[in-house]
């Protein structure tokens, strides 16, 4: 178990597709998720924007079942997951982070990502050594020990990410990773942002504010308006799309 | 880094709980040694509450939900326990109106108190999942109503526990290293649970259930694995409790004695073996010098009235002082550790406590 190194981690190395279909998500009248559609392959990455309140949050809550969807589907694989509970999904292969942090404050950074590799099925035994693994990755093997509240936040937001990867996960949703990190924090986590989907055989579906972290780090970009997609493609594609130009500056300027 | 550990490491890893159990086997040596019979007394039903405030704590501090519920396993253990070992000639006495198939019932001890301990596991099995699906106040006012129905039948079901009146005649089993022996059993199971795959999901969905869910926890089922393995640690308890006092009633598994508990394991910190351990030290000293302090101000009738619940008062306000200064308890949610593992400091923003998803 020692030996293998954090590379050789995903069971299978064949890619897998998540997909949803018209999913909706509404709140009494207000239509937070409406109509939306899209895929990501592993090792592909994803980006999620749109103006505050756009839905893209709530999106997420769908897709990885905390909230249960209105309509459409949401498919890993051709399987349909959408009546699923949330554990299941999370056991399938869907894992994320949150907007503000979660974290299981009263237990140790190895705790928390132990946690995370029996839930999804692996044995306790291996879980000490598999957990360090994806620790050591990210930076924080010397942190192991410590309460998970007791770090400093911007390990916080580092420790979620690696308690998602611990999942062994087919894809990996990130609510703003980038919120509330300094500029050297965010280049760091660019950085391992775009070595992940690689070194894990995971497709990675990112929300973030950052423009300019987000048009640099994304092949693909999908954009929401009022719960509605108002445009996917390359960064420059949605750049020089003008519903986009006036979402943005109608709501943000 | 390797995966096997060496026994140093394992010593280190688990030094803690070795010196936990030390200290109560050598105040239990000592006390059966020099100790009065009282002393003895007060030591043996210790470590039966201690087995109580662990089996609590298996449920309690690892699951973060408040139950009411737990005393009442206790008396199921108590009662299966009871009517299995007691002689048919002395149930036939002590409960005149016993279902005649339970009157030739007949197990030696051991077996009867086992067999309190798994019908009460098995009852919790039938009863709690649906419960487990409640959290915070619907929990707590639900495990709290199911106390109520406990009571209820206890003091209701004449043919099989005499109704509210005394159930006697058990024999005295539980001497003070059975007591001990069964803590010191419980010590180590509490401890390793804590850290098992089951425990380090209970714990996660502790702290928060949305993100455990996220991670692959099924919630409700890993509520409801934990309360049957802590129902069962609580009949047990209640068995050797029982084989310990030799008669009993209802009222013995009822509020006063479940916020005992409760006052146990708050106060010295629910959250780690630890702290329900220096909670159940705490509050057994304090219960037991009130109760003089009541006896001697009772004989010198220096008060125009008699003094009693003095002992509830204390506990009571002690408990409330704890949770304002110190909601974690004395010793807190992590265990004390004798030997501090690397622990880089630096301190950092603290993440938001945001509700919100
Ligand atoms: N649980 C809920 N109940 C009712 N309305 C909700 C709920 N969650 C979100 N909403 C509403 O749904 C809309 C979309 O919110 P969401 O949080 O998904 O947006 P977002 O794109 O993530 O925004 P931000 O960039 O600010 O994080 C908002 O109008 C929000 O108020
Ligand atoms: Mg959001």
């Amino acid at each position: 178990m020692s030996a293998s190194d954090v590379s050789s981690m995903p069971d299978s190395s064949q890619a897998s597709t998540f997909e949803v279909r018209n999913l909706k998500k509404h709140f009494a009248g207000l239509k937070a998720v409406d109509g939306v559609s899209f895929s990501v392959r592993t090792g592909e990455i994803l980006g999620l924007i749109g103006p505050n309140g756009s839905g893209k949050t709530t999106l997420v809550n769908v897709v990885t079942g905390l909230l249960p969807a209105t309509e459409g589907s949401i498919l890993l694989d051709g399987e349909d997951l959408t009546r699923r509970p949330a554990h299941d999904r999370a056991r399938k292969g869907l894992a994320r982070t949150f907007q503000t942090v979660r974290l299981f404050g009263q237990m140790t950074v190895l705790e928390n990502v132990e946690a995370a590799v029996v839930s999804t099925g692996h044995r306790r035994r291996h879980a000490a050594s598999q957990a360090m693994e994806v620790l050591a990755d990210l930076g924080l093997a010397d942190q192991a020990h410590r309460l998970a509240r007791e770090i400093p936040f911007g390990h916080q937001r580092k420790l979620e990410i690696a308690r998602a990867l611990a999942m062994r996960p087919k894809f990996v949703f990130l609510d703003e990773p980038a919120a509330g990190l300094n500029e050297q924090e965010s280049d760091e986590l660019d950085d391992l942002l775009r070595r992940i989907p690689g070194q894990y055989s995971v497709g990675l579906v990112v929300i973030e504010h950052d423009m300019r972290l987000m048009m640099n780090l994304c092949p693909r970009l999908h954009v929401l308006n009022y719960g509605k997609t108002i445009a996917e493609g390359t960064p420059d594609e949605v750049r020089s799309n003008h519903e986009v130009v006036t979402a943005y500056l109608g709501s943000r300027a | 880094m390797s995966s096997k550990k060496s026994i140093r490491e394992a010593l280190l890893d688990h030094s803690t709980l070795l010196v936990l159990m030390g200290a109560v086997t050598i105040v239990g040596v000592v006390v059966q040694l020099v100790g009065t019979p009282l002393l003895k007394n007060i030591y043996t039903s210790f470590c039966i509450s201690l087995m109580m405030v662990l089996g609590l704590q298996m449920f309690m501090g690892n699951s973060g939900i408040l139950s009411w519920t737990h005393i009442g396993f206790v008396g199921v253990g108590a009662y299966v326990s009871g009517i299995l070992s007691m002689q048919p000639m002395m149930k036939q006495l002590g409960v005149p109106n016993m279902y005649p198939f339970l009157v030739s019932l007949h197990a030696p001890i051991g077996v009867a108190i086992l067999a309190g301990g798994l019908v009460a596991a098995l009852l919790a099995a039938l009863i709690s999942y649906p419960l487990m699906r409640l959290s915070d106040a619907a929990g707590v006012i639900t495990l709290f109503a199911t106390l109520i129905v406990f009571h209820v039948v206890m003091t209701q079901w004449d043919n099989v526990t005499n109704g509210p009146r005394t159930f006697f005649g058990l024999q005295e089993y539980t001497t003070l290293w059975v007591a001990l022996i069964a803590a010191l059993a419980t010590m180590v199971l509490a401890w390793f649970f804590r850290d098992s795959a089951l425990g380090l999901r209970i714990r996660a969905s502790r702290d928060d259930r949305y993100a455990a869910r996220a991670v692959g926890i099924d919630v409700v089922r890993v509520r409801y694995l934990t309360f049957v393995l802590s129902a069962l640690v609580m009949g047990l308890a209640g068995g050797i409790w029982a084989h310990f006092i030799t008669s009993f009633s209802p009222k013995a598994f009822y509020i006063a004695e479940m916020f005992t508990l409760i006052s146990m394991l708050v106060i010295g910190g629910a959250g780690s073996i630890t702290g329900a351990v220096t909670g159940a030290v705490v509050v057994t000293i304090v219960r037991e010098a009130l109760r003089q302090v009541e006896a001697a101000i009772n004989n010198a009738h220096v008060l125009p009235f008699e003094v009693f619940g003095l002992t509830e008062l204390v506990l009571a306000v002690f408990m409330v002082a704890v949770l304002i200064w110190r909601p974690v308890g004395v010793i807190g949610a992590q265990e004390a550790r004798l030997v501090r593992l690397k622990a880089t400091s630096g301190g950092g923003r603290p993440a938001e406590a945001d509700k919100e998803v």
